[in-house]
């Protein structure tokens, strides 16, 4: 005999929607709007550290009137354009060979893009210089013996260089990991249908593929761009030794200097509150009335686009791509972590495990793996289970508040890391529960999962825009409660995008530095921080062999998460 | 008779207080012990990590909680932890500048003064000014165990011979432009300061001269600098560091330390760090133990062996050191960790030099 589950009453729904809504409203307005706030009446207060507040607008006056800070914005913004464009156009071809045709290798290829994106960037710089300086840069030095060279053909400090670099460390990997299982999502009706109105596969890609996930290709564009803004390691590299600044150089000087002048770099952080404006209406504007669904509960087909012999050059340039950006860098690094010194090949027994020995014999070395596991894996989950709840708000059409809630998940990347570190500094220290908070694993594990806000709950709205209503609908009418439709059906529907969440904060929360930096007890202390102490100190080779035990560490869960994702997706 | 007796009497004095003492730091070593650890706050230091903490805690077994950072970093969480109400800090082994700077004009210690305690820490005899040497001005807060000889520059000798820079307007040579490297001298740092030290005594013309004129590389990574030199890539480095430079040197690279050059008064630091107290430190005792330790022979000699730097001490054998590094007694030196230099002379030399640079850039 079956029985039959009356229906909640729609009221009863819409309040568990709206008790959501208002829970994340506070929630986002606490722990990312306060440290905000914070920061920006902190940026007013001119008095000298320790004294009574005395409010002006010095700081911002004295921040703004430096000749050099326009020419950096206007540098920061030509370069992360420049690469931005390039790795877009490059992110989408690669992620929509990974997740909507038959090119082979493809699982391949998608497990290099996130081993890359999980490599230190770091002594991924080193590497380029070891591999493209003018004067001892290997490549330079091959290309010497060719008959028509005479002088360095590469060059990694200048503008071109740095383009090149971040194509490499941070280019195309991030925008693949996020745009892929989007791709994942939709279903083949569609460009089986334009194949057989005689679209070629460009086209297919252009007119059919492209659109549909036009939210998380702007999503992943806007969060691009602003990390390319706030991107200060390969400029102070190569960039430094040239004269070209950036404009995220000069908020960490302003943070560097003694005494501290927080309130300048606030003040320069705050321009990123612009651009995000900016971003954010343009966003709105171009999505402004349009659907994006591909997966309803009428009919949903997975089928692959064939590519014909197109596939095995499709796999070779993947490949080819792979292995100049990111296998010839992290083959110097793995060499690094194995040498003496580093790029130091004619020395005496250039070759020693002596950095591994160092690494695993230094006295805090098993305490801040335990604690990054510990970190990272509550990071991982509760980023799931908050943003998928976040994500799906965003996308919800019944969701009043949503612009206003969107702007608070962007809030963690309108101010640098080490300041939006200060703002959650300041919070913990208010809240009662500090002695919880402060200097834990557990607040470690809060800042790191709110620092990912942007990405996790952008990645998570574009997968609930791609699920259609009447999924939902279906499911209320069988009598299913709300919690019931989202952990049966919208959640396994989600699960690749979920996946990739949780793998992207168990990863970031494994490197991230400038976030717990004044978080950290030295109880708490992550492998991160000791990543830090090895560069700061001068230990590049132990950095380095710490930088691959990590990217170890994340592709290990990688590979545990496609494990258990695979069975809930249907083998995708 | 009388002299005998004043004579028993002294040592039946000396007797009772060496054993008051005896009992005395004995208190603070159980209290310390009960207290379960001290934290001690410096920059991230593989000495400090692989030598000092293990010998400590393997001394005293008191585990040492050491947090490592960016003194500015540090500084700033500090404040704002004390703003709250908290206290988290016992020891500090600060740079000069941060201590200068931050600590003690924001009445962050407390007098390190009556904490030293141990005859061989107090004993004038075992330290080469015949005291301890406060550097603060109150002369109580900060001590200073560390005086060292400071390089002026590095030269690679494959590409640079010693007698073709024997003063700093060698430096000025056009067949020198594009060789030299320094740490980037337009934000705070060792660049920075080594430019406002140029300034002071050289002149602005100098200053412009060897940074714009020159074309002189800057960076901000220690590692680049020091394997630009020994690469030969720049082969004069202004700021490479003597940690980073010697176990080059070891290896065969044809690097020189240049200490003195004609025209410019020869310097000495007290780097790396300076030692005081945290007032309302939560391991009072801990702090205590640890101070005399690290201010008597082994806890320093461990330190300034494993970081190569010449200590006040009179009891530390100094075979360890290149003989540049030793000040020598006939010789006046530049103190660039003079008390008065960091607080206003560096800090007003280095703003001329930005904005030198800034009017050159122009």
């Amino acid at each position: 005999m079956t029985t039959m589950t009356l229906p909640a009453s729609p009221a009863l729904k819409i309040n568990r929607v709206r008790v959501a809504e208002y829970g994340a409203l506070l929630f986002f307005a606490i722990v990312m709007g306060l440290p905000v706030a914070f920061l920006v009446i902190s940026s007013f207060n001119v008095a000298p550290p320790s004294k009574e507040a005395v409010y002006g607008l010095d700081n911002w006056v004295r921040a703004f009137s430096d000749p050099g800070t326009l020419t950096a914005l206007w540098m920061s913004f030509v370069l992360s354009i420049t690469y931005l464009i390039p790795g877009m156009l490059l992110s989408i071809a690669v992620a929509w060979l990974i997740a909507r045709t038959d090119m082979p290798g493809r699982s391949a290829i998608e497990f290099c893009c996130w081993f890359a994106y999980f490599v230190p960037d770091f002594p991924m710089v080193l590497a380029w210089i070891l591999l493209l300086d003018p004067n001892f840069g290997f490549l330079n030095t091959a290309a010497q013996a060719l008959p028509f060279v005479s002088g360095p053909l590469f060059n990694p400090y200048s503008f071109w260089g740095i383009v090149w670099v971040h194509l490499s460390t941070g280019g195309i990997w991030f925008k693949v990991m996020l745009l892929t299982p989007i791709f994942r999502r939709i279903g083949a009706t569609l460009e089986e249908a334009a194949r057989v109105a005689g679209a070629n596969y460009f086209t297919v890609l252009r007119r059919v593929s492209l659109p549909v996930i036009m939210p998380a290709v702007l999503a992943v564009a806007a969060l691009s761009f602003i990390r390319g803004l706030e991107s200060f390691n390969t400029e102070l590299l190569l960039g430094t030794p040239v004269g070209i600044y950036v404009y995220a150089t000069r908020i960490y000087d302003y943070t560097r200097h003694e005494p501290s002048a927080y309130g300048e770099a606030t003040a320069l952080g705050s321009v990123f509150l612009v651009v995000l404006a900016i971003l954010a209406y343009f966003y709105q504007r171009r999505l402004k009335g349009k659907r994006f669904t591909v997966v309803t509960g009428q009919g949903y087909s997975t089928l692959r686009v064939k590519l014909g012999k197109w596939k095995y050059i499709a796999f070779a340039a993947c490949a080819a791509y792979i292995a100049v950006m990111m296998f010839l860098p992290l083959g110097f690094l793995i060499l690094g972590s194995v040498m003496r010194r580093y790029g130091f090949f004619h020395l005496r027994e250039p070759f020693s495990l002596i950095h591994w020995q160092n690494l695993f014999g230094d006295p805090i070395f098993f305490l801040a793996l335990k604690n990054s596991l510990v970190i990272a894996g509550i990071t991982a989950l509760a980023a799931v289970a908050l943003y998928s709840t976040v994500g799906y708000l965003l996308a919800g059409r019944k969701v009043k508040s949503a612009p206003m809630l969107e702007m608070l998940t962007w809030m963690p990347w309108v101010v640098p890391g080490i300041l939006m570190s200060l703002g959650l500094l300041w919070l913990f220290l208010a809240t009662p529960v500090r002695s919880v908070l402060y200097g834990s694993v557990w607040g470690i594990a809060l800042a790191l999962m709110i620092k990912e806000s942007p990405v996790c709950s952008q990645a998570f709205k574009a997968a609930f825009l791609q699920l259609g209503p009447d999924l939902e609908e279906a499911a209320r009418v069988s009598g299913a409660s709300w919690i019931y439709t989202y952990r049966r059906i919208l959640a396994p529907l989600v699960a690749p995008v979920a996946a990739t969440v949780g793998l992207i904060s168990f990863g970031n929360a494994l490197t991230s530095i400038s976030t717990p930096v004044l978080l950290y007890s030295p109880q708490s202390r992550p492998l991160a921080i000791l990543l830090m102490e090895y560069s700061f100190s001068g230990e590049v080779e132990r950095a380095a062999a710490l930088g691959l035990l990590i990217t170890a560490m994340v592709s290990v869960m990688m590979l545990v998460g496609r494990k258990f994702v695979r069975p809930l997706t249907g083998n995708l | 008779m009388m002299h005998r007796m004043l004579s028993l009497m002294c040592v039946v004095i000396c007797v009772s207080v060496a054993a008051a003492q005896d009992k005395g730091w004995e208190q603070t070593l159980t209290a310390a012990k009960k207290e379960g650890s001290v934290v001690v706050v410096g920059s991230p230091d593989p000495v400090m990590r692989s030598d000092i903490i293990p010998k400590f805690t393997a001394r005293y077994g008191i585990p040492v909680e050491f947090l490592a950072g960016r003194s500015s970093e540090t500084a700033e969480r500090l404040r704002t932890e004390r703003a709250a109400g908290i206290y988290s800090v016992d020891v500090f082994l600060s740079g000069p500048d941060t201590t200068a700077t931050v600590y003690y004009p924001e009445k962050m210690l407390d007098p390190l003064k009556p904490l030293l305690v141990l005859p061989e820490v107090t004993d004038g005899s075992k330290w080469k000014k015949g005291k301890l040497w406060f550097a603060d001005p109150e002369e109580r807060f900060v001590l200073r165990p560390f005086n060292t000889v400071a390089s002026l520059l590095f030269i690679n000798t494959d590409f640079v011979k010693p007698n073709e820079i024997r003063a700093a307007k060698d430096l000025l040579n056009p067949k020198w432009r594009g060789k030299i490297s320094t740490e980037d001298i337009t934000t705070t740092g060792a660049g920075a300061n080594l430019a406002a030290r140029f300034y002071q005594q050289l002149g602005a013309d100098f200053v412009k001269k060897l940074y714009v004129d020159q074309k002189t590389v800057g960076t901000r990574e220690r590692r680049q600098f020091t394997d630009w030199l020994v690469r030969g890539t720049q082969p004069i480095c202004l700021n490479c560091r003597e940690d980073d430079v010697r176990p080059l040197e070891k290896e065969g690279f044809k690097v020189q330390e240049i200490f003195e050059l004609s025209d410019v008064t020869p310097g000495i630091n007290g780097s790396p760090w300076m030692l005081s107290v945290a007032n309302r430190a939560p391991h009072p005792n801990a702090a205590k133990v640890f101070a005399n330790w690290i201010a008597g022979k082994e806890g320093l000699e461990l330190y300034a062996r494993g970081y190569g730097s010449a200590t006040l001490r009179t009891d530390i054998d100094e075979s360890y050191l290149s003989p540049g590094n030793i000040p020598k007694a006939n010789v006046k030196y530049f103190d660039d960790t003079d008390w008065n230099w960091i607080v206003t002379g560096r800090h007003d030399y280095r703003e001329k030099v930005w904005k030198l640079m800034k009017e050159a850039k122009k």
